[in-house]
């Protein structure tokens, strides 16, 4: 018992040294958030990780000390059940505390080998080069390989099917477009996964408007011309998309429909090819991802007739929006990660935190910009809420439209 | 120090040890609930930044520890190293208002 005392009392000479400085750094800490990102990453270094853990054996010491102690002065209990209550007490505090911060150690140890990203739709596509220029920057932060594994086909259901059956030990991570997730169970009669069951949410990536295009000799110069001509000649439009159920599908379904066409839907292996298709006349129209576009737009191989969002967008400036002659309309795309349903909850934690750190990234900001994606990085559950309302929302859409592979 | 006063400084030792106890339960579950929830720090301090209740909280936390842990560096100086009187009574106030305006700085910024 003389011991119990004595190790209270050094115990709390050691935070009593440790208070100060912990007071002091997690005020320097709190003063923005670039000081306090820079904090956490100082954090994270094993040393400072040593001497966390070491602050909470001295607490949870400290703690049995101090319990036997008020229980000795203040309760009747035999000795025994006293020491034994402090222990106790002790020892809920250490697994607590051991279990918060677990979470981090964990996910620190991960990832000690390449991690695999599949995308659903070939290279070249917007999902494609979202998924690349994010892995380019959780390489470095996790000094390992970042794969990515394009598989194109069913309007994204073949590289969802293999990431569903694919280890939730978090080497492999699906990186969709929203459709895929939020509008293909409602298209395909049948989807060898489901959105719901086989993945769980872990950060919305990237977002941005569309821009319909049509190939560079086309007659139509504007929104206008193109919905008069398909207006006067129904079933004669032809529109190009990455596949039955894919975004560029639904935003041009969307735009077919707001604009009163009768236009008929091309079906391609992905958004590259659907764009390939366009510049070379085999299609009239394309509703693509601005970050496949922009490139054949500023080639001078597309010719941009008007974006998707309610207003300009800064990376093509002059081109109007759609809803200057569609009052209303507009649509936009997202890119993100979800992950096998097993999947560790630290490892998922760790993507979503890291990804959030990469999108700070003043570089990658600026690549994403080009490509007329803005960073999102919502949490888990965020991104849980807006995918379950996104998938309502198709639901309707596509009951509407009579979109349906069987 | 009379006695009255050693008897004051003995029920705020153990007053501010059973609030600290509470305190560190209540800062552990809401540690455990921010990190399994997957809030990043940035999100916690958005939820905590302008609500009087964490304020609050916090506040008695930090005016707990500069009670609890000057006091008992008292007993500690006066059993180990045998230094009394006025000096180290001095000394010790000025580490727990030490304490007191590093951990108000740290819990205002989780406020403002």
């Amino acid at each position: 018992m003389k011991n119990l005392a004595l190790v209270h009392r050094l115990s709390g000479i050691a935070l009593a040294l440790f208070l100060p400085l912990h007071f002091w750094a997690l005020g320097q800490a709190l003063e923005g958030e670039a000081k306090l990102e820079s904090f956490l990453r100082w954090s994270e270094q094993p040393l400072v990780k040593l001497g966390e853990w070491t602050i909470v054996l001295l607490l949870a010491v400290h703690l049995t000390g101090g319990v036997r102690i008020l229980m000795i002065e203040f309760l009747p209990w035999r000795d025994w059940q006293k020491t034994l209550a402090a222990v106790a007490a002790a020892t809920a505090l250490a697994i607590g505390l051991l279990f918060a911060l677990s979470s981090s150690a964990y996910a620190q140890a991960w990832p000690q080998k390449p991690v695999r990203f599949i995308v659903p739709f070939p290279p070249g596509g917007a999902t494609d080069i979202s998924a690349r220029l994010l892995a380019q920057k959780l390489q470095e932060i996790w000094g390992q390989t970042v794969v990515i594994e394009n598989r194109g086909g069913a309007g994204g259901g073949v590289g969802a099917a293999e990431a569903a059956r694919a280890a939730p030990d978090g080497y492999t991570l699906f990186f969709p477009s929203g459709s895929v997730v939020t509008a293909n169970q409602h298209i395909y009669a049948k989807t060898n996964y489901d959105p719901e069951k086989d993945f769980v949410p872990v950060t919305n990536v990237v977002s941005g408007p569309q821009v319909l295009t049509v190939p560079a000799d086309s007659p139509y110069k504007s929104v206008k011309e193109l919905l008069d001509s398909g207006r006067a000649n129904p079933g004669k439009l032809y529109f190009g998309h990455a596949g039955i159920g894919s975004q560029t599908h639904l935003a041009a379904e969307n735009f077919v429909f707001q604009g009163k066409l009768d236009a008929v839907s091309v079906p391609y292996q992905g958004e590259g090819p659907g764009l390939a298709a366009l510049v070379g006349s085999q299609t009239h129209f394309f509703v693509g991802n601005l970050a496949a576009s922009i490139g054949h737009i500023k080639g001078g191989r597309l010719r941009a007739l008007g974006v998707t969002s309610k207003t300009e967008t800064p990376q093509l400036p002059g081109v109007p929006p759609i809803a200057n002659t569609i009052p209303g309309f507009e649509n936009l795309g997202w890119f993100g990660i979800v992950a096998p349903r097993g999947t560790p909850k630290e490892v998922i934690q760790k993507v979503y935190q890291d990804t959030r750190r990469a999108l700070q990234d003043a570089v990658l900001k600026e690549k994403l910009f080009a490509q007329g994606l803005a960073p999102v990085g919502n949490s888990p559950d965020e991104m849980g809420r807006a995918m379950k309302a996104e998938t309502e929302l198709w639901k309707n859409v596509v009951r509407a439209r009579k979109i349906e592979v069987k | 120090m009379k006695v009255k006063g050693e008897t004051l400084l003995w029920v705020t030792q153990r007053a501010s040890a059973a609030v600290l106890a509470l305190c560190v339960v209540v800062h552990l579950a809401t540690l455990v609930y921010a990190v399994q929830g997957g809030l990043t720090a940035v999100e916690i301090l958005a939820r905590t930044r302008g609500s009087v209740a964490w304020l609050a909280f916090y506040a008695v936390f930090v005016l707990a520890i500069a009670l609890h842990v000057p006091i008992g560096l008292r007993a500690v100086l006066n059993e180990r190293a045998g230094w009394r009187g006025a000096s180290r009574d001095w000394v010790l106030l000025g580490f727990g208002v030490l304490l007191a305006c590093a951990g108000m700085r740290a819990v205002l910024a989780v406020y403002l």
